[in-house]
């Protein structure tokens, strides 16, 4: 399973994940507040600066910055074509604004050091019974199912094929839900004799 | 055993969105992409019941949250929460709950009423509400006002109902090869 993590360390690597989350948590609810067309300028080209610092470690991000600033144009187009394009300007700065940050957080942490933070932030949750531990637990489990379950369609659709010579498509979702769902029987016992619950 | 039943349910069901996410998505001009992963919301709903189908969605776009590139497209991390789809996003879970909690309340006593009641739990559920909220996050992100936001989404709802009608096709299917499957509630006889 990949991830949008980049491994080229760059300034924002070494700030830690529990900074940058408050400081995302922080600057993405602030935007919401501000409508000043000038101020969400400053905003985005701050947020622009900060992404390019990232240096080479902004390449595997750049598909998905792409998608945002095609969003933010079209979100543009939108309401000038409405009459309402300053309104426009402010919705898509924005959330270009909004969408770097996440980014960046993204790029510059690992999903581990992420979870950490959950894991603590979720602690006052275990005196109302939720057990953070299991929700790690059941992070790495959906990871390991995932592809599991992706071998098991593409193993269903060769099947189809040879037989047809065309495409399963949705025609296999029953059985690869069938599939799963034995799986799930077969992982709750061994589970429980790991769990002993 | 439960309490492992109930982590393996959640688990897989996860990581059948997360499946459907590899599936590749259709972009539309508002911003917001056709996929087949709310298809996923609503069997979580139908198959699990209302709390695991909820807590499938919420470890998902939790795994999401944390930088996986689980989403259509390998889209992924904290930027998709601001996106023009973030009230979809969001509408997920609650989707997967009222989907479950309806099919609790629905009669399931043969496969084919199960079926009819998926379709209805789906179209409840796993469309209304998540349109809904899908509708909410397009006027307060994007500034649409509640009408442009209203029929733009209607774009989506012929291909939801076909997943609707897909969804009920499962639950036939899993209430004949799997007899004593519950739905979150009652077996079926």
């Amino acid at each position: 399973m990949g991830s949008l993590y980049s491994e080229h360390q760059t300034w924002l690597h070494r700030v830690p994940a529990w900074v940058k989350l408050c400081l995302l948590a922080v600057l993405g609810t602030g935007l919401f507040f501000v409508t000043s067309p000038q101020a969400l300028v400053c905003s985005a080209a701050a947020c622009g600066l900060l992404f390019v610092s990232l240096g080479r470690a902004m390449h595997s991000a750049r598909k998905l910055m792409v998608s945002v600033v095609v969003a933010g144009a079209l979100i543009m187009v939108f309401h000038a074509y409405l009459g309402q394009a300053v309104l426009g300007v402010v919705s898509s700065l924005r959330l270009v604004s909004a969408s770097i940050l996440g980014i960046s957080l993204t790029l510059t942490t690992r999903h581990g050091d992420v979870l950490d933070v959950l894991e603590v932030l979720l602690l006052p949750l275990q005196r109302v019974g939720l057990k953070t531990e299991r929700l790690a637990l059941q992070l790495a489990m959906m990871l390991r199912f995932t592809e599991h379950f992706f071998v098991i369609w593409r193993r269903l659709d060769d099947a189809h094929r040879m037989r047809t010579g065309k495409s399963g498509g949705l025609r296999l979702l029953a059985p690869l839900t069938l599939h799963m769902l034995t799986a799930a029987k077969r992982v709750a016992d061994t589970l429980e004799l790991r769990l002993g619950e | 055993m439960k309490s492992s039943r109930s982590i393996a349910l959640v688990s897989l069901f996860a990581a059948l969105l997360a499946v459907f996410g590899l599936i590749p998505k259709i972009d539309l001009p508002l911003g917001v992409p056709i996929t087949l992963q709310t298809l996923g919301v609503m069997l979580a709903g139908c198959l699990l019941g209302p709390k695991r189908g909820f807590q499938a969605v919420m470890l998902f776009l939790c795994a999401v949250a944390l930088g996986l590139p689980l989403l259509s497209g390998g889209r992924g991390g904290m930027g998709v929460f601001f996106a023009p789809s973030a009230g979809y996003l969001l509408g997920w879970p609650l989707g997967a709950l009222v989907t479950g909690w309806l099919m609790t309340l629905l009669p399931k006593t043969t496969p084919l009423r199960a079926a009819f009641s998926a379709f209805g739990a789906s179209c409840l559920g796993g469309l209304l509400m998540v349109h809904l909220c899908g509708v909410v996050g397009l006027v307060n992100i994007v500034n649409m006002s509640w009408t442009q936001a209203f029929f733009g989404t209607l774009v989506f709802v012929p291909g939801d109902l076909i997943k609707c009608a897909i969804s009920a096709m499962v639950v036939h299917t899993v209430a004949r090869g799997i007899p004593d499957w519950n739905f979150g509630a009652r077996a079926v006889k």
